[in-house]
C-alpha cells in the first residue's frame, strides 16, 4: 500500500516537472505535437467524409429514371441561363480591367478557387469550425477566405497535409470589415464572431454602425465584404442584419447581430479562394495557424 | 504487455470518432459530445500507472488537436486524473462506482477544456452560464451512458492482450 502511495507521489512530481517543461518548451515542440495528432486523425476524417458521399451517391442512385431525367432537364435550363450571365459578367470584367488600367488603380488580388468537401463540423461556445478535405497538398494556405457561391463561409485557420480547419463567420476568432446595404456613404463596419450562448442560431456581431444609419424598409439589410485588407474579395455577402440596431454603451455607434445568409452547418461543399500571390496578412497568419 | 496502451488507444479511437460524428450532428446547438473522460476510467483499473498516463495523454491530445484549446491543458489534466485513478483503484472497483466516477471525470474534463478555451478566446465570456450548464449536463449524461459499451470494448481488447484482470480487492 505504501509502495502504491509512494508511486503515486512520484508520478505527481514527475507530472509537475513535465508541466513546467511543457510550458517552457519552444512553441515548435507543441506545434509538432499538435500536428502529429491531427495527422493521426486525418485518414479517419477523410474516410468519414467519403463514406458520407458514398451514402449520398447510393441514395441518389436509387431514384427513378423519370426523376433523374426531370432533374437533368431543370439543370440544363439553369445552365443555359447561367451561360448568358457568365457572358455578361465577362464583358463587365473586361470593361473593369480597361477602366482600372486607364485610372492606374491597384489590381485586386486574384484567387485560385479550390473546391473542397466538408468532412466534419465542430461547434462549441468558443469555436464554430468545419474541417474540409483539402489541405497543404492541394495548395491551401492559412488565412484564405472560404465561400459558397457569393456567400462568405469563413476563413482557413489551420492547414494540415490533407485537411484544413475553417473558422466560420460566427466563430469568436473571425473578424472582417463590411459595408451595409442602404448606407449610401459606405461607412465601414466591423463584423466579428461571438461566443455562442444559446441553442438557437449562432450569430456574429456587427459593430461601429454609424448612428445615422437606417435600415432599408421592408427587408433585412444585407452585409457585404469591403475587399479591404486583402483577405476577402469585395462585395461577397456575409449575411443579414438581425432585427434592428441598438446603441452601444459608449453611444457613438450602434451595434447589431449578423445572421449568416446560409445555414453554415448544412454545407456539403465549399470553395477556398487561395490568393495567387501571398499577401502580408497571410504571412502573419502562418505563425498563428495552430491557435 | 508494454504496448497495451497503444492498442487500447487504437481500439478506443472509433468511440472518439463516433463522438465527433455526434458532435457534427449537434453542431447547430454549439454542444460537443465529449467522451474522453469516460474512455479513461476502465483502462485505469487494469493498466499499469505509466501505461494509463500515456493513454490519458494521447486521449487528451487527440481531443485538443483540432480545437483551439491551449496546448496540453486537457491532456495534462487527464494525466493527473489517470494517476489519481490508478493509485486509488478501490474507487472504480465495481460497476456502480465506475459509473459514478465516469460521470465525475467526464464532467471535470469538460469543465477544464471549456474554461481553458474561454481563457484563449478573443471573445468575452458573457451570459455563458446556461451554455456551460448544458454542456456539463450533456457530458454527465453521455459519460454515464457510454461507459458500459466503451468499457466492454476496452476490456475485450485488454483480454486479448493478456493484461491481467482488475483485482476484486485492490
Amino acid at each position: 500500500m505504501d509502495q502504491n502511495r509512494q508511486g503515486a507521489r512520484a508520478s505527481y512530481v514527475a507530472l509537475s516537472v513535465f508541466v513546467a517543461l511543457w510550458i517552457l518548451a519552444p512553441s515548435a515542440v507543441r506545434r509538432f505535437n499538435r500536428e502529429a495528432f491531427v495527422e493521426f486523425q486525418a485518414p479517419a476524417l477523410n474516410l468519414l467524409g467519403k463514406s458520407r458521399d458514398m451514402a449520398t451517391f447510393w441514395e441518389k442512385k436509387s431514384r427513378s429514371v423519370e426523376e433523374m431525367a426531370a432533374a437533368g432537364r431543370d439543370l440544363a435550363r439553369i445552365n443555359a441561363a447561367l451561360e448568358i450571365q457568365i457572358n455578361k459578367f465577362e464583358d463587365i470584367r473586361r470593361e473593369n480591367v480597361r477602366l482600372r488600367e486607364i485610372t492606374r488603380y491597384n489590381v485586386p488580388a486574384e484567387y485560385m478557387s479550390v473546391v473542397a468537401r466538408v468532412a466534419t463540423r465542430d461547434s462549441s461556445s468558443w469555436w464554430q469550425r468545419i474541417v474540409i478535405r483539402k489541405g497543404r497538398n492541394d495548395g491551401i494556405r492559412p488565412g484564405a477566405p472560404v465561400v459558397f457561391g457569393n456567400t462568405v463561409v469563413g476563413r482557413v485557420t489551420a492547414v494540415h497535409l490533407t485537411t484544413s480547419e475553417v473558422d466560420l463567420v460566427t466563430s469568436p476568432g473571425f473578424r472582417c470589415t463590411a459595408y451595409l446595404e442602404g448606407d449610401d456613404q459606405n461607412h465601414i463596419v466591423l463584423v466579428n464572431g461571438v461566443a455562442s450562448n444559446s441553442l438557437g442560431t449562432t450569430k456574429a456581431r456587427v459593430s461601429v454602425i454609424p448612428r445615422d444609419y437606417s435600415m432599408p424598409a421592408g427587408q433585412p439589410a444585407r452585409v457585404f465584404t469591403t475587399g479591404m485588407g486583402g483577405v476577402f474579395p469585395s462585395r461577397l455577402m456575409l449575411g443579414y442584419l438581425d432585427g434592428g440596431t441598438y446603441a452601444t454603451q459608449v453611444g457613438n455607434f450602434k451595434e447589431s447581430l449578423l445572421v449568416p445568409s446560409r445555414d453554415l452547418y448544412n454545407l456539403q461543399e465549399v470553395s477556398v479562394l487561395v490568393p495567387l500571390h501571398q499577401n502580408p496578412g497571410e504571412a502573419l497568419m502562418q505563425g498563428d495557424q495552430f491557435q | 504487455m508494454g504496448w497495451a496502451w497503444l492498442f487500447l488507444l487504437l481500439a478506443t479511437y472509433p468511440w472518439l470518432l463516433g463522438a465527433d460524428l455526434a458532435s457534427d450532428t449537434l453542431a447547430s446547438s454549439s454542444l460537443i459530445f465529449f467522451v474522453s473522460g469516460t474512455c479513461l476510467v476502465a483502462p485505469c483499473r487494469r493498466l499499469k500507472r505509466w501505461q494509463a498516463v500515456l493513454f490519458a495523454a494521447c486521449l487528451g491530445f487527440l481531443f485538443e488537436a483540432r480545437r483551439p484549446i491551449p496546448d496540453g491543458t486537457l491532456a495534462l489534466s487527464l494525466v493527473a486524473i489517470a494517476i489519481f485513478l490508478s493509485s486509488n483503484r478501490q474507487l472504480i472497483r465495481n460497476t456502480p462506482s465506475m459509473l459514478r466516477v465516469a460521470a465525475i471525470v467526464n464532467v471535470s474534463a469538460c469543465l477544464i477544456w471549456f474554461l481553458a478555451s474561454s481563457y484563449g478566446s478573443p471573445s468575452p465570456a458573457t451570459n455563458l452560464a446556461g451554455q456551460l450548464f448544458l454542456q456539463l449536463l450533456l457530458s454527465c449524461v453521455v459519460g454515464t451512458l457510454s461507459l458500459i459499451p466503451i468499457a466492454l470494448t476496452q476490456n475485450a481488447v485488454l483480454d486479448r492482450l493478456n493484461v491481467p484482470p482488475a483485482p476484486d480487492t485492490p
